[in-house]
């Protein structure tokens, strides 16, 4: 661009010292040579298209002991079409329970794991859980990230009184904004991955 | 053979006598008498062409010789009558001085090589009658004031204004306006000169916003595009130099790849123009229309620009360099760039994270032009990078809704500092064009011309991805090839004049994948397609005494084929096959010189697009599932407008009026089941779902622009634009659409130098027509806000100053998609300089 603008300042100035007309047209001829040479600067060609945000499962994994429960939100065509199958959780009173979060695309063959893509982005991910009424089940992150603020993947869930209600799952993308970090363990800033919500029994 | 000869000896009988009767009333010219005869040659081999028709006849019915003879003497009359009035053209227009529009009184206008001559009066204006068809060229000459000769081709009625300058300066220049125009019987609305040089720097859609009738559809403050008369997208037509403008234009967050600094004159054609100019132009028309290549001119002159706009810090360099060859009579070339950049701008309040710019453009331009023939190579090439505020990236309604609480955004997405980097997510767009124009003025049947096409539209998307992976969300590739053969016949019995044309287009998308019928992906909004278009259209065009009558037919079809992937991965392939036939007519009053009356009533159409058809998942801008529909059917528009305009010494003003009924109109309407609204439930939690549904719409409305000298050099212009718009099937009001605008500017001119200062206000009401729960968040309030300009011109060298927003206001416009995470901009301080050389 500033080549233009350089060969552009050229002629006029030519122009203005020689003003001999048969300069104009080697001027010119410059003129486009380098316009067809920035013709052929092209954009560099990203890499092909892959569809890397697609998330249809997420799997909560309930151990207690030996034993461990899994519960699936799956959506297998994505947004839209069939409607996803969302498993009912039914957990016993009084326990508490290690809870691991599993994140999967299963369009792809192999499944593609998301989970170790949170793990490894775990400065900019934060997993939030919401139930009602609360006294149904609280659960509590228990990883960190390197700047000391939860990620939930991990986590302890706890049981009271036998009822029912919802778990909602969340999971805020909180990306730097220019290099400035932001996660700052709330859930205000980001953009949600992921918004699930289950059935809760306790009995 | 007696017989066959007889209607030749007619024909050579009267074709003496039409020679006689068609003398010219007016002395003749050098030039004037050459071209007359050559007309008048033509015309007899038409007349024996008929006769020899016509003799054959005659041997084939020898009984009904009478009949015919009576028959051709009649038709000779008829025609020979029609003849005698080729020198009935007019000439007229004002005078008046450069710096301030002041009369100038007493100037001397003559025709050169004929002993015509007037005066300009005491408004400056001055007129010939009985002018013969011709070219001529124009002398204008008064004391004080340099000479200025001016070329015209009179065909029938032509105007042409006079701005004088003083003899202390050295620049020579003419400002050329009422040239022949196409939709004369339209609504028109031009951004040149002082007011084109005020917008420099700014977008295509920014530039046209201060037009009456014309808003923007904005997504922030980088991507605005034009709304006219209510209608958007794909349902307004830009013409780029005159080739349709063919880009990704669906989207509302997809602002038009054309650089403003090509054009020296932006115009906007409101209302449906669909017989010129084919499918799409059911809004209306935007022209970006460069200058004429300088052919008569070797010397190498130009223009450079510099803006510096202060929020948003951003930069713009644009130059120009032009010329002929010397050796070469009749070439004429044409070097033209652009380079833009700009840092996060500002709202009243705060900083936007991610919203800087940068865009790089250039053309080139070739021509060579004799009198009978000309041809012009084009080429142009856009490229920018569009920041998207990092505040408005929400993945569900949640988000949506928590943007919408906060009166202002998360701290985190308003730095302290603007900074230049651009960062996800973003937008990186790149558009080129190569067009190859050609006339050739027939001895026998008129001008025909052939523009030719090739443009190619690189979209690429980028989102806020997990892992700060170097992958992009969306790739469109599109390419498109267009023809037009057009024909400007000459005047049929000296009373008819018009064009025929053919039109062409071809065109493919690849959203995925590098092969058409080998898509890669399910996700990227819209599959792999193929178009075909073709069209046949007439316009005509008769003046009558002060009225000029204009109408005109065509007949288009579209051929689509889209080919992509289902929501399982499945290949699929989609046949689509629309026609259509639209009509156009208009009708021109003018009543006195001083006042106009326009009518028309056109019709154009739209095929569905690839999105309304195929849409099947979340917009996540918008936090909307929309599903598309494969058996919509093309919206066609029905428009009506009458348009009052009227000027006078101090007075002028423009009225008009529109109705809009557009049938099978295209919406995403909310899905309701029982009177309730559905969501669709996906792993981002539930969205509320829309559907693309047809349904009949009416868009009607009022433009108003007045103009007032309060002193010779005291300005007053205001405008005012009003849309109503319901879908009449379901007597609901449409979304998006204008809330009411006036604009006020006060202008005071300084006599020297072309300075002036002006002080201007906008003040758009809150939008109230809207349904009930129709929106996530409620309109926003009326709001006014205050510009101020100057600029002076200094030998070669203008300087302008603008200051938008003067007040620093803090607003939202119910027009920009962004109204639900931030303000708009703040005060904003432009500065610009344009060397002349």
């Amino acid at each position: 661009m500033f080549l233009v603008l350089y060969i552009c300042n050229y002629i006029a100035l030519t122009n203005i010292k020689y003003k001999k007309m048969n300069l104009n047209l080697k001027t010119f001829l410059m003129a486009s040579v380098t316009v067809a040479m920035m013709v052929s600067c092209k954009k560099d060609e990203p890499a092909p298209v892959e569809d890397n945000e697609t998330i249809t499962t997420v799997r909560l994994k309930f151990t207690q002991g030996s034993t461990t429960t899994t519960f699936n939100f799956k959506d297998l065509d994505g947004d839209g079409g069939n409607a996803p199958v969302v498993d009912k959780i039914s957990l016993k009173p009084n326990t508490t329970y290690t809870l691991a979060v599993e994140v999967l695309d299963e369009t792809k063959n192999p499944v593609s794991d998301i989970t170790t893509e949170i793990k490894k982005e775990q400065d900019e991910h934060i997993i939030e859980y919401v139930s009602t009424p609360a006294t149904v089940l609280s659960v509590t992150a228990t990883d960190k990230d390197s700047r000391n603020f939860p990620v939930g993947l991990a986590a302890s869930a706890k049981t009271t009184t036998a009822g029912t209600g919802k778990l909602r799952v969340i999971l805020h993308h909180q990306p730097p904004v220019n290099n400035v970090a932001v996660k700052n363990g709330t859930f205000t800033v980001g953009s949600t991955d992921f918004d699930v919500a289950f059935d809760v029994e306790v009995r | 053979m007696t017989i066959q000869l007889i209607p030749l000896i007619i024909s050579d009988f009267f074709w003496r006598k039409l020679t006689w009767l068609g003398h010219p009333p007016c002395p003749p010219s050098k030039g004037e008498s050459a071209s007359r005869s050559t007309f008048q040659k033509n015309e007899t081999i038409d007349f024996h062409n008929f006769y020899v028709y016509f003799s054959e006849l005659i041997v084939a019915k020898p009984k009904k010789i009478n009949y015919y003879i009576f028959l051709l003497f009649f038709l000779i009359n008829i025609t020979s009558h029609a003849q005698t009035p080729t020198c009935n053209c007019t000439l007229k227009g004002v005078i008046h001085e450069r710096d301030i529009h002041q009369a100038v009184v007493g100037a001397v206008i003559y025709l050169k090589g004929t002993n015509r001559s007037t005066f300009s009066d005491a408004k400056g204006l001055y007129s010939f009658n009985n002018l013969c068809q011709g070219k001529y060229t124009i002398i204008c000459q008064a004391i004080g004031f340099q000479k200025v000769e001016v070329e015209v081709n009179l065909v029938q009625e032509h105007q042409e204004d006079f701005t004088m300058q003083d003899t202390d300066e050295h620049l020579q220049e003419v400002i050329v306006t009422g040239k022949k125009e196409e939709n004369q019987s339209q609504s028109k609305a031009v951004l040149s000169g002082q007011a084109l040089e005020q917008s420099r720097g700014q977008s295509l859609g920014e530039a046209l916003k201060g037009l009456s009738g014309v808003n923007v559809l904005q997504t922030g403050s980088s991507i605005a595009k034009p709304v006219i008369h209510g209608l958007h997208s794909n349902r307004v037509l830009i013409l780029n130099n005159g080739i349709r403008q063919e880009g990704q234009q669906w989207g509302s967050e997809h602002a038009p790849e054309i650089d403003p600094f090509v054009a020296t004159k932006l115009s906007v054609v409101k209302g449906a123009s669909g017989v010129r100019y084919g499918s799409d132009a059911i809004g209306g028309v935007i022209m970006v229309e460069p200058a004429t290549l300088p052919y008569d001119s070797a010397r190498i002159h130009g223009e450079a620009n510099l803006v510096g706009f202060s929020n948003g810090q951003m930069g713009v360099v644009s130059g120009i360099v032009e010329g002929g060859i010397p050796t070469l009579k009749g070439f004429g070339w044409r070097l033209q760039g652009t380079f833009k950049k700009g840092a996060d701008v500002e709202t009243a309040n705060y900083v936007m994270a991610n919203t800087g710019t940068q865009e790089q453009n250039f053309s080139v331009a070739m021509g060579y032009r004799t009198n009978h023939f000309g041809t012009e190579v084009f080429f142009s090439y856009f490229d920018t990078q569009l920041g998207i505020f990092a505040g408005s990236h929400i993945g569900n309604l949640t988000d949506l809704q928590n943007a919408i609480q906060n009166q202002r955004p998360n701290e985190i997405y308003t730095p302290i500092s603007p900074s230049y980097n651009i960062n996800r997510p973003n937008q990186d767009l790149a558009h080129n064009l190569l067009k190859i124009k050609s006339f050739l003025i027939g001895e026998n049947l008129g001008k025909w011309s052939l523009t030719l096409g090739r443009q190619y539209d690189w979209r690429l998307e980028y989102d806020v991805q997990r892992g700060n992976r170097n992958l992009n969300t969306l790739n469109f590739k599109l390419t498109t090839y267009t023809g037009e053969l057009l024909l400007e016949h000459r005047p049929i019995f000296n009373k008819i004049t018009g064009s025929v044309g053919l039109s062409g287009l071809y065109q493919t998308n690849l959203s995925s994948a590098f092969e058409l019928r080998k898509p890669l992906i399910n996700t990227v909004l819209i599959p792999n397609y193929e178009v075909s278009n073709g069209g046949i259209f007439v316009i005509e065009r008769l003046l009558h005494k002060q009225w000029e009558f204009e109408t005109g037919l065509r007949y288009d079809f579209r051929n689509a084929q889209a080919f992509g992937l289902d929501k399982s991965g499945n290949y699929f392939d989609n046949s689509f096959h629309f026609n259509n036939l639209s009509a156009t007519f208009g009708a021109n009053l003018r009543l006195t010189d001083n006042w106009e009356i326009k009518f028309n009533a056109a019709n154009a159409w739209r095929s569905p697009n690839m999105n309304e058809l195929f849409s099947d998942g979340v917009h996540h801008g918008a936090a909307a599932y929309e599903k598309g529909n494969i058996n919509l059917r093309p919206e066609v528009a029905h428009n009506l407008s009458i348009s009052t305009i009227y000027e006078h010494a101090k007075l002028g003003f423009e009225l008009t009026t529109y109705l809009n009924y557009i049938n099978d109109f295209i919406y995403l309407k909310p899905r309701t089941e029982n009177g309730q609204l559905q969501t669709v439930l996906t792993i981002r939690g539930a969205f509320p779902a829309y559907d693309y549904t047809q349904v009949d719409a009416r868009f009607a409305g009022i433009d108003f622009d007045f103009n007032y000298l309060i002193t010779k050099q005291l300005n007053l212009k205001s405008s005012y634009s009003l849309v109503r718009a319901k879908d009449i099937l379901n007597s609901v009001f449409m979304v998006n659409i204008p809330a009411d605008r006036f604009e006020n500017t006060l202008k005071y001119s300084f006599k020297k130098r072309e300075a002036f200062v002006s002080i201007g206000n906008r003040l758009v009401l809150r939008q109230d027509r809207v349904e009930a729960n129709s929106d996530f968040l409620a309109p926003p309030p009326t709001y006014k806000i205050w510009r101020v300009d100057a600029g002076i011109k200094i030998h070669k060298i203008s300087l302008g100053l603008s200051v938008q927003n003067a007040f620093n206001k803090a607003y939202r416009e119910y027009l920009n998609r962004f109204r639900y995470f931030a303000d708009e901009l703040g005060r904003n301080v432009s500065l610009r300089v344009k060397y002349e050389f």
